[in-house]
């Protein structure tokens, strides 16, 4: 049965791909019900362990399905059927529509093969898959340059991480002798301090990588060149969070080496601070999402990376839900202004459109932690289990950073849904120096209007449910545990945690002070009655006097360039300009010409004078008689 | 018989193409085909067959003894694949005489692989250099580039002709490759032997510093003679390393293999960084081969049984992909009339089906998860990192990034991007085409889901 | 027996063979009339042809002989050829002089 789940999109991918344009719009459900289809099979599957073959001698591949890939598998199809649901009206009347299922429904294959195999071999098989999908769909219109560059950097990435997962696992494999994790994740004990934290720093460029955190991720702001949908679907809910997987699976590891848990745990607060910060100077409201993305993500890291698995993961099922949600609400709205991605350019859409405001509205409640929303839930659990496993700094940073995410998604609301509608201003009067390379000439236009609205809307409204409600999952307390915490148990058997100095409660509160302060400033800046008189000067002030290390994502993707593909480049034009042409071939001409020199100077020899050659001949047998007379003949 | 079959069959054929008394086109492509198609099936039906008649036992004896090993029954599928799809490919001028020097090629390292004896070996050695070099010749923009392929890769028979001339003089016999009653070779000769082999299988190969006759040979020979070439003729080296090398001297080679692995090393990243700045795209797939072909160096020197097996695979896998890489290239530079990455761009609007053979194909050079090539890769890696060469190791990962930066950049730069005006348009892939592409995609996708099925009888687990 | 039928020392053979070699030799290098080098070449020929016979008498096995016969065979083959280049050769020129053809000088 867990085959039958894996395999179900791959035979939806293979029939969308063979028989795209003969299928027309009829791949849009066929794909989706893949999916569906998929969800049903593991939600009866249940829990198990498939054995499939022998993939090289000595090594056995095969699926297991445990309480955490149950999670994992549960959001990757359940939120990917209605993202695809969702995708059959936002992709109508493309050109490539059959290939994009095609793409979507391999990604859900590729993201169910890595956190269904139960060895290493096909947790990095699948690694790469999603990377490809993700780099075909990032690309997917691939007649715009920016798209391409943007698919091949991603890729290039995530090939980083990739190579590093490849390490750790020729690290575990040669030293342990068996691809099975379950096998390794027995044996960690014997592993020497630094080879485990070699092997754990290898995962975790790997996880690094996948899931956009500091310094691998100038990738995922540009991935917001892909549809929407993909957006939603993998840089967003759950491509992203496979580096939360990552950890999380490999808790046994991580659990035996603290400094791996610290480097995890810091890398991940980084994130979620500076992310959190750049998302907060962003105008692009794609880009504002991925930068809230990366920042949550840096959350979750932070809870897995400290030891809060339980908490981290939640994070994940809690976001998957909000962020689709804010993702294809936002769609909704991109799709209705004919591609327009500025927020500078929208303003006053509380009316005209009701479902994405409600639909945003409750994302945005969520992803800032108030109270009774779900994501209020998930982070404080990771707020708190950073405070109970001993990190008092990123306790602080999770909190500071709650705050700055409540302002910028406050100001993405406020600026997007107040006030009056600015499309048909000058976008040089809000202070878009730059024109918008966002009209794209393929994005679905206005002949998409054909699809019925209750594809789009169906989704958004079905995913509300869960972005409030699903936190409840975690209510408890120590007395009586949460549903959560008793169902993942088993799965994380963890150090106990110290006692804490701040009781819980106190730590909710401060947390959503923090938030209130971050929300009562954006809404002083974006909110008062004043604000939305002046919304186009204050808008491009702001635009003009916004920060250049923040406009420029504090310089990373220039220094990356400069260092690595600068440096690359050169390298290869140094060997194959001077090193090859020169060198190399210099030795073999400047042998060449030796010996035609060499060949020269004997050329005095041959004067063509018969009788000088007779008389040569004659030295040399005159010296052959001289040199018998004096040694004798030799003797047979 | 079936080995001999294996050889005859091409060569007969090969010569009877050049008896025919006009160009036919159709009748040359069919017969090529059919012969092709059919040593494939002797080549995959035939792995146990051998056959023997001796030549001379004074002053040592040499038998032209043939017969498959492990190593070598997969390379001779390899081989006939390959020229299934070459033969079936082939749209140039004068087909006749192309698909008789694609049999001529295919008949000869096909003795090259299959003969038992060393001295026989060395004599298909220099054989299949020379349909190669009369293509070239012919077919190649300047008869500068026959003669560098041929005189680096002569130098190197005559060198191995040397070599295995004092090996049988000192042994008493040349038919020892596989043959268990070979009890090894103790003598001051052993280690010049060696190196007279290795020059040859490095020139082959090649590996740097013995490259530069290779990118203007890849580059001049029409595209499916170098889909044989590159695929599989590059791949004579390594089999003497495997079959010949390694076995025949194991404490000698043992001895010396830190210099292979750091040979090996450098034509890694060497072609990898090349790879990344050239324009033209029968270059970067050139350069890429010589970085690829560097990790099997690599994974030989290592000595190790997990790293040899990855070689094995690998091997394989290589010249799928690659033989697929250069047949696509010439099916995009007989529709583009460019081979210019700056001029190229867009043909996934035009040519979808054309596009995703390349993109196969390109994915699994980069070494994709899934595909013939990671399985080769990951269990090489494995084994090199268990073998002591963790530098080595760590090296070579950095070429994989850097591989699929510039197998990105190719695929890309000639397929996306916005459709470039000015280049011709022409029709998507004809079944034809698609049938030349066909096998070689099922092996890379079945030797990649399931790498087993290549080493499941084979002797390194006996 | 009588001295003057007593079989000659084999040193005189061995002697004459000797001198007449390098008569031979020296008429090589020092004449330019190519028909007196062959000549010369002729007499180095027969100082071979000499010892072999001498050598097979004294050793009373007849190889010497037959090596002499083939000798001589090759040297009229070789006169025969040698004449010919000779005659087309002084065609072109006019004078007898070996020291004037060397077209194949490097």
């Amino acid at each position: 049965m867990i085959l039958v789940a894996l395999l179900l999109p791959l035979a939806g991918a293979a029939l969308c791909w063979a028989f795209g344009p003969r299928l027309r719009g009829a791949a849009g459900w066929l794909a989706t019900a893949a999916v569906g289809l998929s969800f049903i099979a593991i939600l009866v599957a249940g829990s198990g362990r498939e054995a499939l073959f022998t993939w090289m001698p000595g090594f056995d591949f095969g699926l297991s399905l445990d309480r955490l890939s149950l999670l994992w598998s549960v959001v990757i199809t359940g939120v990917g059927c209605l993202i695809h649901l969702y995708s059959i009206g936002y992709m109508h009347g493309d050109r490539g529509f059959a290939r994009f299922f095609a793409y979507m429904n391999f990604f859900i294959f590729a993201m169910l093969l890595l956190v269904l195999s139960d060895n290493w071999v096909g947790l990095l098989i699948g690694w790469g898959l999603v990377g490809l999908a993700s780099y075909f769909l990032i690309g997917y219109w691939f007649d715009r340059p920016s798209a391409v560059a943007a698919a091949r950097k991603a890729f290039v990435m995530n090939v980083v991480g990739d190579v590093g997962m490849m390490f750790a696992i020729f690290l575990l494999v040669a030293n342990l002798h068996t691809i099975r994790m379950s096998d390794a994740f027995a044996s960690a004990a014997s592993l020497s301090p630094a080879l485990l934290y070699a092997i754990c720093f290898g995962l975790f460029v790997g996880a690094a990588a996948k899931s956009a955190q500091v310094p691998l991720h100038t990738w995922l702001p540009d991935a917001m060149e892909g549809p929407t949908p993909v957006s939603a679907l993998i840089h967003a809910a759950t491509m992203v969070t496979a580096g939360v997987y990552l950890v999380a699976r490999c808790a046994p590891l991580w659990d035996q080496s603290a400094s791996a848990q610290m480097l995890v745990g810091t890398i991940g607060a980084l994130t979620a601070i500076s992310a959190a910060i750049l998302g907060a100077a962003q105008w692009d409201i794609k880009r504002i999402l991925a930068y809230s993305t990366m920042s949550q993500i840096g959350y979750m890291i932070m809870g897995v990376g400290v030891g809060a698995y339980a908490g981290g993961i939640a994070h994940f099922f809690t976001h998957a839900f909000f962020k689709a949600q804010l993702f294809l609400a936002s769609g909704i709205i991109i799709h209705a202004l004919g591609n327009e991605q500025d927020v500078r350019l929208m303003g006053g859409l509380r009316k005209r459109m009701p479902l994405a405001f409600w639909g945003i509205l409750t994302g945005v409640l969520a992803i800032s932690g108030i109270p009774g929303f779900s994501g209020f839930f998930s982070k404080d659990q990771i707020v708190a289990g950073a405070l109970a496993h001993g990190h008092p700094y990123m306790y602080a940073v999770g909190i500071v950073t709650a705050g700055i995410t409540a302002y910028y998604m406050f100001r993405l609301f406020f600026i997007t849904f107040l006030g009056e509608y600015r499309g048909n201003v000058d976008p040089a009067s809000v202070g878009i120096t730059r024109e918008t390379t966002n009209a794209a000439p393929h994005e679905p236009g206005d002949d998409a209007h054909h699809a019925p609205a209750w594809i789009m809307g169906l989704p958004v409204a079905l995913l509300i449910i869960p972005t409030v409600l699903a936190g409840w999952l975690l209510f408890g307390s120590d007395a009586s545990p949460s549903p959560w915490s008793r169902f993942f148990a088993p799965q994380f058997a963890g150090p106990a945690t110290a006692a804490v100095p701040i009781p819980d409660w106190l730590t909710t509160a401060i947390t959503f002070a923090v938030v209130l302060i971050g929300i009562g400033v954006a809404a002083l800046r974006y909110a008062t009655s004043a604000a939305r008189a002046d919304a186009v000067a204050r808008l491009r002030s702001e635009s003009l006097n916004m920060p250049k290390v923040l406009t420029h994502q504090y310089y990373m993707d220039a220094l990356i360039n400069f260092v690595f593909v600068r440096g690359a480049r050169l390298l290869g034009a140094v060997f194959g300009r001077i090193v090859d042409p020169f060198v190399i071939d210099g030795a073999v001409r400047e042998s060449a010409t030796s010996a035609q020199s060499l060949g020269t100077a004997v050329r005095a020899l041959q004067s063509g004078l018969l009788r000088a050659y007779a008389f040569v001949i004659a030295i040399g047998a005159g010296c052959f008689l001289v040199y018998y007379l004096v040694t004798g003949l030799p003797h047979r | 018989m079936i080995p001999l079959l294996i050889i005859l069959l091409p060569l007969v054929v090969g010569v009877l193409l050049y008896l025919l008394p006009r160009e036919d086109v159709a009748v040359s492509k069919i017969a090529g085909a059919v012969v092709a198609a059919a040593t494939v099936g002797l080549a995959i039906g035939g792995r146990t067959e051998e056959w023997t008649w001796h030549w001379f036992a004074h002053p040592f004896v040499a038998n032209f003894h043939f017969g498959a090993t492990f190593l070598s029954h997969w390379l001779v599928v390899l081989l006939t694949l390959c020229t299934f799809g070459a033969v079936v490919s082939t749209k140039v001028a004068r087909t006749r005489s192309m698909i008789a020097s694609l049999l001529f090629l295919e008949g000869t390292m096909a003795g090259l692989f299959l003969t038992r004896d060393l001295l026989v070996f060395a004599l298909f050695w220099d054989a299949m250099l020379l349909p190669v070099f009369f293509v070239l010749l012919s077919w190649g923009p300047h008869p500068s580039i026959a003669w560098r392929y041929f005189l680096y890769n002569f130098a190197g028979g005559l060198v191995l002709l040397l070599a295995v001339a004092a090996f049988g003089a000192l042994v008493g016999t040349t038919d020892v490759i596989g043959n268990p009653a070979y009890h090894g070779l103790t003598s001051g000769w052993a280690p010049w032997i060696l190196a007279g082999l290795a020059f040859a299988f490095l020139v082959k190969t090649p590996v740097w510093p013995f490259h530069t006759w290779m990118p203007a040979t890849y580059e001049g020979t029409p595209s499916p003679m170098v889909a044989v070439v590159s695929g599989v003729q590059s791949k004579a080296g390594l089999y003497g390393f495997i079959a010949i090398s390694l076995a025949l001297f194991p404490q000698y080679f043992a001895r010396e293999a830190p210099v292979f692995a750091v040979l090996g090393v450098v034509s890694l990243l060497y072609g990898a960084f090349i790879a990344l700045v050239q324009s033209d795209i029968k270059l970067v797939v050139a350069y890429s081969s010589l970085s690829h072909l560097g990790l099997v160096l690599l994974a030989i020197a290592s000595l190790n049984h997990l790293a040899i097996e990855g070689a094995v695979v690998y091997i394989v896998a290589h010249g799928l992909f690659s033989a697929l890489l250069f047949i696509v290239l010439g099916y995009v530079e007989e529709r583009e009339e460019t081979r210019s990455l700056g001029k190229l761009g867009g043909l996934g609007w035009k040519n979808p089906r054309l596009t995703g053979a390349f993109c196969v194909a390109a994915l699994a050079a980069l070494g994709l998860p899934g595909l013939a090539g990671f399985a080769g890769e990951l269990v090489i890696l494995i084994g090199v990192y268990e073998s002591g060469y963790v530098w080595a190791a760590i090296l070579a990962l950095v070429a994989i990034v850097t591989a699929s930066a510039y197998f990105l950049r190719l695929l890309q730069g000639a397929t996306q991007g916005p459709e470039v005006a000015d280049l011709p348009v022409r029709p998507d892939l004809t079944w034809i085409e698609g049938l030349a592409l066909a096998p070689l995609l099922f092996a890379l996708f079945y030797f990649g889901v399931y790498p087993h099925a290549l080493l499941a009888s084979g002797w390194l687990h006996p | 027996m009588p001295a003057h039928l007593l079989p000659m020392p084999l040193a005189n053979y061995v002697s004459l063979s000797a001198v007449m070699f390098f008569i031979g030799v020296a008429g090589v290098i020092v004449r330019r009339n190519p028909l007196i080098m062959l000549m010369s070449i002729e007499l180095m020929f027969n100082a071979a042809n000499l010892l072999f016979v001498a050598y097979a008498r004294a050793w009373l096995n007849n190889a010497g002989h037959i090596f002499a016969f083939l000798v001589i065979t090759v040297a009229a083959a070789e006169a025969a050829i040698a004449l010919a280049i000779v005659v087309v050769a002084f065609r072109s020129s006019d004078r007898v002089d070996v020291d004037d053809v060397r077209t194949l000088h490097g």
